[in-house]
């Protein structure tokens, strides 16, 4: 492993990723401000162009130009982060003077870049042309946006990027809670940005109240942490978890914090404002939060339930195992019967991605139950690799199939539809392929074979069938209560993916049985960007189900970073 | 060897109907109906070399320019393959870290499904003919016909499960698109319905995926270290059940085996689990209700041979009662409710349910006899079930009504529908020389051994014996009603608004002389297919079961 210092050498090279997200920003700010202003040179009559100011020219007063150059740097960064696991990855260290860990560039973190920077460039090309301007004032030609008021939608997806990345970066408690508040800061305007709407704005506000007490509590928790260890450093968290994290002052941290990431992860019961933040945001914003945003709260829950809190320190069951079982299970189940209920799409996809959040953290209770005894430590580690395997694939290839529905109904939120199901009507005569991948991408999110939906559900069902017989000996006398109880969440995830083909089947029935509601008839909104954004979201779902291998092996490295690290 | 199975037997029609999907899909609403037409004739091409090929598989046993033309350079034995070994075995690494391949091969236990399959694509493209939306309608068939064919050749668990569920889609969009009146209540339902057993069969095959011990077996993933082959698993299945013991110990077998055998007897259907079959019959068209009925029922007794019975011998005994029991029970009932419909296709599907009541209680007698008889039910019922639909199909076509009794007289203005109905009603009904007499006396036979044997209550004997009348009471009661009733004068439905009562179309007449042909031809000459059959069921007794459980 390389140790460098911020801004030594070799700094660049790391952090490639996050400098082309910071570059695009200063981009993103100026080039739209450029025009034919002119600076006098003071005493004189000499005017030199200047360019900041002015009037503007037609192409960087484009409506589609922020779009554009956003997509363009969210490519470059994925394409970065996607060359240094070309390259054989160059395990890196960010530390200060002084020796302390700050960020670390391993298989871990950049993988949970790319689905970061994945899912924001497809939803930032579906959202090129096609913000529409709600009232006369900020309307520009194409009917969108000003493209003034539209930079401001894609500084925020890079800020969000951006904080991301550092919470997959980071090695210490306080900087992933900063890079959570960044992202978080940028996404509460995010979802309310269509602040004309009624929606837009009660989205917004109920996600940023319920976000900000969550953030709160988890930065209470923080602060007790602190105050018991006099760290927030992962290493030296570890350490002390190991020696007496049974006191109750870093208990009650580990619980504030488990609010705070729960909210995150939209597991119950702290995902009440989700479903209403998703139906008010648009579509391709909540398309984000249901998987990058997603996905940096399970960084947020491995780092604090699996490296601090480590269930090494404990002897066969960590301390947390049974308040996250009941954590898992009250959140698949919640969301499956809640999902039943829900007749708008978005809330739908909403309550779905509380129900996948209960997978995850089902799959992390598995490990919370293994038993790391030396004479089990082999087998131990083996099993938790493959539960956090399965998770980060069950995460990658959300990105494809959540964010893919999600963009499916952006282009009926182009028609004022997409909040009813009934919206979703007569699509396989109005569009036969755009339903049919809709289709597909709900028969995935079911888990339906051959579909990434199906092998990521498999791997987590796998890691945690693994996990529950871990311990057992297969011998003549080996009865059922010899597994691990955890295999009965096995058996729960799997009733529940058995529920929740009924609200998956319905939109498909929907699109394919019903008329198009009246005013619908006609074709769908055009968008080229968008339709191709979808096009990659339907290969990707297709592509990791036939051909998981390669993407299982990409994951295991990863996970083998983080838990080789233990 | 030449690998027959994976591109063209799994992969063609996969494929070819995903092409021609996309290919409608691009085009508008005229240029879909023009294409129709262009589309059935690709399906059915392709469908009839997929047939050609099974069969020159067939004469392969013997027929020396079949080999040769197969690239083979000594002839096939179906017969004789003994238990564990497959034609055409053909292994490709799929997802390697898991022990996951794509592995393929017939036996003689499959070999007969997969003819099966392929022999009713063609003909029911041909009995469909004229079904709307074709362009649709015929890849989906196809789709269809590519998924089943993919469970019986799979030799990885993984492989069989994608296949399994795979199958669910085409017929879901079979029924929803072309169903009667409550076709979104029905698609779901068995749906969902097959669904969620399935989901539970998963999670059995994942734990004894993992209750392998961690060691090198044969196929197994570099990463976990286990296997998903089928024939791996069942040769290690062998070896834990040997001389007594209960392989993966006493009770983890019966719950696995539970577990398992609770998503092929939802797919069987066996009673209490049956409820979505009438459903979804009742409401899917008739190609769908063919290929339903035809085929994709025989997948739960496939599956229960390739299976838990193979791994869990020592828990299939000790659950010996259960399924003999719901085998009676769903024989038993299946033929009460028959007695009891007014709708036609409702009876058939009913009937359907009691039929695989034989092929439960074949295979709960544990004797050759009985799962020979099983299997060969399961070929008898896949030629004469799809007649039965397509009668029901022509029947509702015309006459816009399957109600009992809403057509009458029909012997004297369609000839062709009423023979062959009364035959597809003969033949189901277990009328001697047609195919469905052998499986059924077989079963009797067996059965009657099999108490004997074991000094098990002659009462047993009841249901079936009961069956045999009330079957032949439904079936000559139904078509008493809608064949010979009315006499001279005849009474053409209300629905049809007084136009003169067309007999069945051409390619109706086709489809319907074929099968009938081939109900003959296993009825008179079984051995055709019993053969190979009473071989995979002797070899399977002779290295499996009997050293495991002893006896005979």
């Amino acid at each position: 492993m390389e140790t460098m210092q911020p801004f030594g050498e070799g700094f660049a090279t790391a952090l490639a990723p996050e400098i082309v997200l910071v570059i695009g920003m200063f981009t993103l700010m100026i080039v739209p401000n450029m025009g034919d202003a002119k600076f006098r040179i003071p005493l004189t009559q000499i005017r030199i162009p200047w360019f900041f100011g002015g009037k503007r020219g037609t192409l960087d007063s484009d409506p589609r130009l922020p779009g554009v150059f956003a997509s363009m740097f969210f490519v470059i960064a994925f394409l970065l982060a996607a060359l240094s696991y070309v390259n054989g990855m160059n395990v890196t260290m960010i530390e200060t003077e002084s020796g302390y860990d700050l960020l670390l560039v391993n298989e871990f973190s950049r993988i949970f870049e790319l689905i970061f920077y994945g899912a924001l460039a497809l939803a930032s090309i579906a959202s090129i042309n096609r913000i529409p301007a709600t009232s006369r004032k900020d309307r520009s030609a194409l009917g969108l946006y000003n493209n003034r008021r539209q930079v401001d939608f894609y500084i925020l997806l890079m800020t969000t990027g951006l904080g991301m990345s550092i919470v997959a970066l980071s090695q210490d408690l306080f900087l992933l809670f900063i890079g959570l508040e960044l992202a978080s800061f940028s996404t509460y305007v995010l979802v309310s940005f269509m602040k004309e709407t009624k929606e837009g704005t009660e989205a917004g506000m109920k996600y940023f109240i319920v976000g900000s007490v969550a953030s709160g509590v988890g930065l209470y928790g923080l602060s007790l942490l602190y105050l018991w260890s006099g760290s927030l450093q992962f290493t030296e968290l570890t350490l002390a978890f190991a020696e007496n994290g049974m006191e109750p002052l870093p208990l009650i941290a580990l619980g504030m914090l488990l609010v705070g990431f729960g909210f995150k992860v939209s597991a119950a019961p702290f995902h009440f404002a989700a479903p209403d933040a998703y139906a008010g945001a648009t579509s391709p914003v909540a398309g984000v939060l249901a998987t990058a945003s997603k996905a940096m709260g399970v960084i947020g829950l491995l780092r604090i339930l699996l490296v601090v809190a480590s269930p090494e320190a404990t002897d066969g069951a960590a301390v947390w195992l049974i308040a996250l079982a009941v954590l898992s299970v009250v959140t698949m189940t919640w969301g499956n019967l809640a999902a039943l209920g829900s007749t708008n799409p978005k809330r739908m996809l909403a309550y779905s991605s509380v129900a996948h959040a209960g997978y995850m953290l089902a799959a992390i209770t598995a490990i919370g139950a293994l038993n790391w005894e030396p004479e089990h430590i082999n087998a131990s580690n083996d099993a938790a690799l493959a539960v956090v395997t399965a998770l980060i694939f069950h995460l990658v290839v959300l990105v494809c199939f959540k964010l893919g529905a999600f963009l499916v109904l952006s282009i009926l939120e182009n028609e004022k539809g997409g909040h009813t199901l009934a919206s979703l009507g007569g699509l396989a005569k109005r569009e036969p392929l755009l339903a049919a991948t809709m289709f597909i991408f709900m028969m995935s999110l079911a888990g339906v074979p051959p579909l990434s939906g199906f092998v990521s559900k498999l791997l987590v069902i796998m890691g945690i069938v693994k996990v529950a017989l871990v311990d057992v000996t297969v011998n003549g006398n080996l009865t059922f209560s010899d597994i691990h109880w955890v295999w009965y969440l096995a058996l729960l995830m799997v009733i529940n993916s058995a529920i929740s083909v009924f609200y998956y089947l319905r939109v498909g029935l929907v699109m394919f049985f019903h008329e198009p509601e009246a005013g619908r008839e006609g074709p769908l909104p055009a968008g080229r960007s968008v339709r191709f954004a979808i096009l990659a979201c339907l290969l990707t779902t297709l592509y990791f189900g036939v051909g998981a291998g390669q993407l299982i092996s990409l994951c295991e490295s990863a996970a083998n970073a983080l838990v080789g690290a233990w | 060897m030449i690998d027959w199975i994976s591109i063209p037997l799994v992969g063609l029609p996969l494929v070819s109907s995903l092409v021609l999907l996309a290919f409608v899909a691009s085009a508008d609403g005229a240029a879909r109906e023009r294409l129709g037409s262009s589309i059935r004739m690709v399906s059915l091409v392709i469908s009839l070399a997929m047939l050609g090929l099974t069969t020159m598989m067939f004469f392969a046993q013997n027929n020396s320019s079949m080999y040769e033309a197969l690239g083979l350079d000594k002839a096939l034995d179906w017969t004789g393959l003994g238990f564990g070994s497959f034609n055409f075995e053909f292994r490709y690494v799929w997802i390697e870290a898991l022990g996951i391949h794509w592995s393929v091969g017939i036996d003689a236990l499959s070999f007969p499904m997969v003819w099966l399959t392929t022999f009713l694509l063609p003909v029911t493209i041909i009995a469909t003919w004229n079904e709307k939306h074709a362009s649709t309608y015929f890849p989906l068939i196809l789709m269809m016909g590519g998924a089943l064919i993919g469970v019986f050749v799979a030799l990885d668990l993984f492989m069989f499960y994608v296949f399994w569920e795979l199958t669910l889609i085409p017929m879901f969009f079979l029924i929803l698109k072309w169903g009667g009146k409550d076709r979104k209540y029905a698609s779901q339902k068995f749906f969902i319905y097959t669904f969620t057993a399935s989901v539970v069969m998963l999670l059995g095959l994942v734990t004894l995926y993992f209750l392998q011990p961690d060691q090198a077996l044969s196929y197994s993933g570099s990463w976990t270290g286990r296997t998903f082959d089928i024939p791996t698993l069942t040769a290690h299945a062998q070896q834990g059940n040997a001389g007594g013991a209960w392989f993966l110990g006493e009770s983890m077998q019966k719950i696995l085996f539970v577990m398992l055998m609770l998503g092929f007897l939802v797919k069987l259907p066996s009673v209490p689990f049956h409820t979505w079959l009438p459903d979804a019959h009742v409401q899917a068209p008739t190609g769908g209700s063919m290929l339903l009925a035809g085929v994709m029922l025989k997948m739960g007794a496939y599956g229960m041979f390739r299976l838990p019975l193979a791994f869990f011998p020592h828990a299939a005994e000790h659950f010996q009662f259960w399924l003999l029991a719901l085998g009676m029970i769903s024989l038993v009932w299946g033929a009460i409710v028959c007695l009891g419909q007014t709708n036609l296709k409702k009876m058939v599907a009913y009937s359907s349910v009691s039929h695989m009541g034989v092929i439960l209680i074949g295979i709960a007698t544990m004797q050759p006899l009985g799962w020979a008889a099983a299997l060969f039910m399961m070929f008898a019922h896949g030629i004469i079930s799809p007649m039965l639909f397509a009668v029901c199909g022509a029947f509702k076509h015309h006459y816009h009504s399957m109600e009992i009794g809403a057509m009458r007289g029909m012997a004297k203005h369609s000839p062709w529908l009423a023979t062959s109905m009364m035959f597809a009603w003969m033949a189901s009904l277990g009328l001697p020389l047609l195919a469905g007499f052998v499986a059924e006396l077989m079963m009797f036979l067996a059965l009657w051994h099999f108490l004997a044997a074991n000094d098990w209550s002659v009462l047993w004997m009841v249901g079936p014996a009961l069956v045999l009348a009330l079957t032949a009471a439904y079936y000559l009661w139904s078509m008493q009603r809608t064949i010979f009733e009315g006499g001279e004068e005849t009474q053409p439905p209300a629905s049809l608004n007084g136009q003169p009562v067309p007999d069945i179309a051409d390619s109706e007449k086709f489809a319907m002389i074929i099968l009938a042909v081939f109900t003959i031809l296993f009825g008179v000459m079984p051995w055709i297919a019993l053969d190979m059959m009473n071989g995979w069921t002797v070899a399977f007794f002779e290295t499996l079961l009997i050293p495991i459980l002893g006896g005979a």
